[in-house]
């Protein structure tokens, strides 16, 4: 086929610019900037004065910061473990030849389309409100007090727990998918050997859907270290220490938010820097322990 | 109809458990909230919605569309969506037919550069991006639809490219005989040929910018221009003076319904879609 030059010029100019405009100029100059003392992201370059790497010093001396590490920290062990495990168990049930597959599948995948910020009205106002919500029903039904589920001591869990709710089905959608590639002879032969099912899920569908499992823990993490919404929506005016993630202190610090006097952009970039290095050595790390070991079938 | 072979559904039966259960969970949440839309502030304090003493009150939905002006971003919502998916198609789908198509100078670099993209944070791009925006006098509508566009390129042109890659040559091979330039080749004979594609990718986009949020709370600043999003933030930020749940209730489904009808009809593409671009073992 002749190759027409002017024409792969034209059609990929477009492309090559959106590349350049939205993602190579900003990252660039975001890596820059956290080098940098930067007041006002609006300032000219001229006004930015060399840091070394005092940004990334102060971001870790500060309190709100290292709350937020260790809030996301958690989210991402605890809330990953409850995601990924939940969604393996569904993919497990609605593959395994029940009636209906369809419908359950597009019914638990359901919450991924809805708007976040709907289902996580859905979830404040509903579930954990205290004074109608779902839960606290549930409770009087057992004849127990009404909880605060939006208290300081449980807040960071309820949010927690509706995010896992609402980022299930995405990973169980993945799982269903790998799932679906293994051969099934490989099962009718483990069931005429006498392997039960359980034996069949560990022994067969785990080590089968190594490379899938590695991708969905990707995904997790760059999930959770952007997670940014849902502490919005569990405290949507002032910022709390039980709830904060690192977005947010970056939110807060670069636009700013309450109890931030002098607004620093620098600061800002850091963070982003810090999360991107976290997510790149996350990569890395999964990779590595995947690695190998890619099964032929 | 096939026999039902008890035997097989009684083994399966815990499975059914697991996955009703938590399918009866979401259904028990949607309707309830849908029962809300529907009641008096007084009823839902008083654990009376489904119940319905009062009568339906549909005027809750009025209040929202018009008071608590979900009109307004309802409407920006829809023409961020709308302008940003027709808009993505037309930078992406050129490169990528012509990426899928010739090795040139540059060509692997732009790939690889799209791939890495899909997977930068935000946080990364979202100061700059601010910086070129007041330096550049761009804001309010404008300024989303662009960034919306923008952003959704690389992981268009790739799922695009993905499709183009499967068509046979033979087809251009046969138009450039009979004398079709190449970018009328590609209009006329191959886009057509991409649709089902094309149409699945304009879903997700149509989905992901009507759920954006992040953006749109950092680069709106007036109500008029306010998503849906940000605009039932706004809402419910202001119930502690308004007390209108009913209103409120009512605002969460219009704002719930579009991608949940688009799913509702298409479900199965959807699904499809998610695992089928971009995601490998």
């Amino acid at each position: 086929m002749r190759k027409n030059k002017t024409m792969i010029f034209w059609f990929c100019l477009p492309a090559l610019l959106s590349l350049l405009i939205m993602f190579v100029y900003p990252v660039c100059r975001t890596v820059l900037m956290s080098f940098f003392q930067v007041e006002s992201l609006t300032g000219s370059v001229s006004d930015w004065s060399f840091y070394g790497l005092g940004n990334y010093l102060k971001i870790f001396k500060s309190q709100s910061f290292l709350t937020s590490m260790h809030n996301m920290l958690v989210i991402w062990i605890v809330g990953g473990v409850f995601t990924l495990a939940i969604a393996m168990l569904m993919a497990v049930v609605v593959t395994s030849g029940i009636k209906g597959k369809k419908f359950f599948r597009a019914a638990i995948y359901l919450p991924n389309i809805i708007s976040a910020v709907a289902l996580a009205t859905m979830w404040i106002q509903y579930i954990f409100q205290y004074d109608y919500g779902l839960l606290n029903e549930i409770v009087k039904l057992f004849g127990g007090e009404k909880i605060k589920w939006l208290g300081t001591d449980l807040k960071f869990w309820a949010m927690t727990a509706s995010f896992i709710f609402g980022s299930v089905g995405y990973y169980m959608l993945i799982y269903i998918s790998g799932i679906e590639g293994i051969p099934q002879d490989l099962f009718e032969a483990a069931t005429i050997d006498g392997a039960g099912k359980g034996k069949q899920f560990f022994s067969i569908t785990l080590p089968l859907l190594k490379g899938v499992i590695k991708t969905s823990i990707t995904f997790w993490s760059i999930n959770t270290t952007t997670f940014f919404l849902w502490t919005k929506m569990f405290s949507p005016i002032d910022t709390e220490q039980s709830t904060i993630v690192p977005v947010v202190y970056l939110y807060d610090m670069v636009f700013g938010g309450k109890g931030v006097i002098t607004r620093d952009a620098g600061a800002g970039a850091a963070v982003g820097v810090v999360l991107t290095l976290i997510i790149i050595a996350v990569y890395v790390v999964t990779e590595r322990l995947f690695r190998g070991g890619d099964l032929e079938y | 109809m096939k026999k039902i072979n008890w035997k097989k559904e009684l083994r399966l039966l815990p499975g059914y458990l697991i996955v009703c259960l938590w399918v009866l969970f979401t259904a028990v949440m949607l309707f309830w909230i849908l029962g809300a839309s529907l009641s008096t502030s007084r009823e839902i304090f008083s654990g009376d919605v489904l119940k319905f003493q009062t009568g339906l009150h549909f005027e809750n939905y009025v209040t929202a569309w018009q008071v608590q002006n979900v009109s307004v971003f309802f409407g920006n919502s829809l023409l961020y969506s709308v302008i940003s998916c027709v808009g993505v198609l037309a930078i992406a789908a050129p490169a990528a037919y012509v990426l899928s198509r010739w090795q040139f100078k540059g060509s692997t670099a732009l790939r690889i550069g799209l791939v890495i993209a899909m997977s930068v944070p935000v946080i990364m791009i979202i100061m700059p991006i601010y910086s070129l925006a007041t330096q550049w006098g761009i804001k309010g509508r404008l300024l989303l639809v662009i960034l919306y566009i923008l952003i959704r390129v690389p992981y268009t042109t790739i799922y695009l490219l993905d499709f183009f890659s499967t068509l046979s040559r033979t087809y251009e091979e046969a138009a450039y005989l009979d004398g079709c330039s190449g970018p009328n080749t590609f209009l006329k004979i191959m886009l057509p040929l991409v649709q089902p594609a094309v149409i699945t990718v304009t879903i997700f986009n149509f989905m992901s910018v009507w759920n954006e949020f992040f953006m749109a709370l950092i680069f709106t600043t007036s109500e008029s221009t306010y998503p849906v999003g940000v605009g039932l933030l706004n809402i419910i930020n202001s119930m502690k003076y308004t007390g209108n749940y009913g209103g409120m209730f009512a605002a969460v489904i219009i704002v719930f319904l579009p991608t949940f009808l688009l799913y509702i009809f298409m479900s199965e593409k959807i699904i499809a879609g998610v695992t089928g671009g971009g995601v490998k073992g």
